[in-house]
């Protein structure tokens, strides 16, 4: 086991969202916010590492004709488990992701993990692969969401900083709202992914740089 | 001899799913048997804070039934006064701009409106938003409904309310909604 | 009875124009992006979606009442995906054997759509806005309709995008994403639009 690969993995070089593109649904709505950001992505992180623990754990009783049926119901029951959990203890939270918290159950990164990881491998590698996954899903939600935040409402920390508020960065008359609006979602999420590519063509340039 | 191992498979098969689905259900009624009272206690604590704010002095109400021919009303509340007249908090959801704007509209004894007050929208930030935000200009517009009857509308549709700056259609929907819940408490009166 | 005829349009109009399943308030992106690189492709699993979606809400509705009389409103999600993810599977049986000319065309999609989160999407937003069975099945069409309309003008608009210079690291996915912020950015034109 390998976490330091794992952990650049799920960062960057296969990153759920800039790389593997999945997830999408949940990036480009709920990303208008701070707190948004970092409270999806803590769920999704959380439901992906027990979904993937069950779900390694029980690879050797799973017939193979089944299995997709068998994790959908086990990811949806976890989903609906945080969904609970969340609008007991995070009503705000849970109100601002609204309908999209259960559609985590429908988000491909956490299928998309149990059929690729952790159905193939130990419970402790599918946990840290779960654990790793969501710090790449929840760091690309996060760019996101700061920077629709900053060009659409022209604040920082909404929702978590300044009572809610957000701290004020740009004037409001600056802030173009069409930023946390839906085209904004798309026009970000292309440039945070072009950003991604570019970082990765600039550290394998430097690598091959250095082999010379 | 096929066969038998056939059915035998397909037991296997379903059983292993249904052990798996059971195992996640108790789980969930796990769960469930936890948080259900907490997330009670905070929708009606949400209800009871949104029809404080539009009933002013209000001690104890009760849901009752109703009759709406708009379809925008979703839920009303019933005060008794002791001094014999009712009031009543009517919960109603008109169209907005972005989605459907879920409010409370507060009826006077005489059926004039006593207070009104957005619960949950998707209006646009700056525009259709005022409506619910706590600043000067959401309230001023919020105070432009308080002790109307029969009907209201924007002074554009030939009404007393003004509109809110840029976001004509919040407003009406807005408006659309106090008569609802207007004609609706009227029924019931 | 005229209002209620009214409502019935104002979920068809607001489902496929100003709340657009996809462009507006995101649910299928990934269909949407996945399938959207032929007109007639993107045409077929438009339809597969419209079926599916209908037939999920019509479903799904009769199952939420099943769930509410029990008392296990908290076991929705987990209904509902095993429904719609039932349905697939049957459709895509009956589809196979009986109409085998459908099946050419849109058997491929038929899997992909059971994690299409349109179709869950629209099962929790019937129950979420109370809507009974008519109103839940003519909103599920409807959505299916916007998710047609969508992804055909999309697939149109990605078949010049994908032969245009454009630089490095925006290859790929990420102008695709731009351009389809552009058609959203259109379709925002829609919003507030009201017939009634």
């Amino acid at each position: 086991m390998n976490f330091r690969k794992q952990f650049t993995e799920g960062l960057l070089t296969r990153n759920p969202v800039t790389v593997q593109l999945l997830g999408m649904c949940s990036t480009l709505a709920i990303t208008t916010r701070l707190f948004n950001g970092l409270g999806m992505g803590l769920a999704v992180t959380v439901i992906l590492i027990c979904s993937n623990v069950m779900i390694s754990a029980l690879r050797r009783v799973i017939p193979s004709q089944i299995r997709i049926a068998a994790y959908i119901v086990i990811i949806a029951g976890f989903v609906t488990i945080v969904d609970l959990l969340l609008q007991a203890y995070l009503p705000e939270l849970s109100e601002s992701l609204g309908v999209f918290i259960p559609l985590i159950v429908v988000n491909c990164i956490i299928l998309g993990r149990a059929e690729a990881f952790a159905s193939k491998n130990g419970v402790l590698a599918s946990a840290v692969d779960g654990l790793c996954q969501g710090i790449g899903y929840t760091a690309a939600l996060t760019i996101t969401c700061v920077i629709r935040e900053l060009l659409g409402a022209g604040t920082f920390g909404g929702g978590l900083l300044n009572h809610g508020e957000g701290i004020r960065i740009l004037p409001e008359g600056l802030a173009a709202m069409q930023f946390v609006m839906p085209v904004g979602g798309f026009l970000t999420l292309g440039f945070v992914i072009a950003g991604s590519q570019w970082l990765m063509k600039h550290r394998n340039s430097r690598k091959e740089g250095k082999q010379a | 001899m096929k066969r038998e191992s056939n059915v035998r498979y397909i037991l296997r098969l379903s059983l292993t799913l249904l052990v798996i689905t059971s195992v996640m259900a108790a789980l969930l009624a796990g769960v469930n048997a936890v948080t259900a009272p907490i997330i009670a206690a905070q929708t009606a604590e949400k209800t009871r804070q949104a029809i404080a704010e539009v009933l002013p002095g209000v001690t104890g109400y009760s849901q009752i039934d109703f009759t709406d021919d708009t379809g925008l009303v979703t839920r009303v509340y019933r005060e008794t006064l002791s001094s014999g007249g009712n009031r009543y908090a009517v919960e109603v959801a008109p169209a907005g701009f972005g989605g459907s704007i879920t409010m409370m509209v507060g009826v006077d004894t005489d059926g004039s409106v006593l207070g009104v007050r957005v619960i949950d929208h998707s209006e646009t930030a700056g525009l259709g938003a005022v409506a619910a935000a706590d600043s000067a200009a959401g309230q001023a517009f919020r105070d432009g409904f308080l002790g109307q009857t029969g009907s209201v509308a924007v002074t554009k549709d030939g009404g007393t309310v003004d509109a809110i700056t840029g976001a004509t259609v919040t407003s009406r929907a807005v408006c659309q909604g106090v008569n609802a819940a207007l004609a609706c408490a009227a029924g019931l009166s | 009875m005229n209002g209620y005829v009214q409502s019935l349009l104002g979920i068809l109009l607001s489902a496929v124009l100003t709340e657009n399943f996809i462009l507006v308030k995101f649910y299928g992106i990934c269909p949407f992006m996945g399938v959207s690189k032929k007109i007639d492709t993107a045409l077929g699993m438009g339809m597969a979606v419209t079926f599916v979606m209908a037939l999920a809400s019509a479903a799904c509705w009769a199952v939420n009442v099943l769930l509410v009389r029990l008392g296990l409103e908290y076991m929705q999600t987990v209904a509902f995906i095993l429904v719609i993810a039932s349905i697939v599977q049957v459709v895509e049986m009956f589809l196979k054997k009986s109409v085998p000319a459908l099946y050419k065309a849109l058997g491929i999609f038929l899997p992909l759509i059971t994690t299409n989160c349109a179709v869950l999407g629209v099962a929790l937003v019937n129950v979420q806005k109370g809507y009974d069975f008519l109103r839940s099945v003519v909103n599920g069409a409807a959505g299916g309709l916007g998710f047609l309309l969508a992804i055909v003008l999309f697939a149109s608009l990605r078949e010049r995008v994908d032969r245009s210079d454009c630089p490095e690291c925006f290859k790929g996915f990420p102008i695709t994403l731009i351009a389809a912020g552009l058609l959203a950015l259109a379709f925002m034109g829609f919003s507030g639009l009201k017939i009634f």
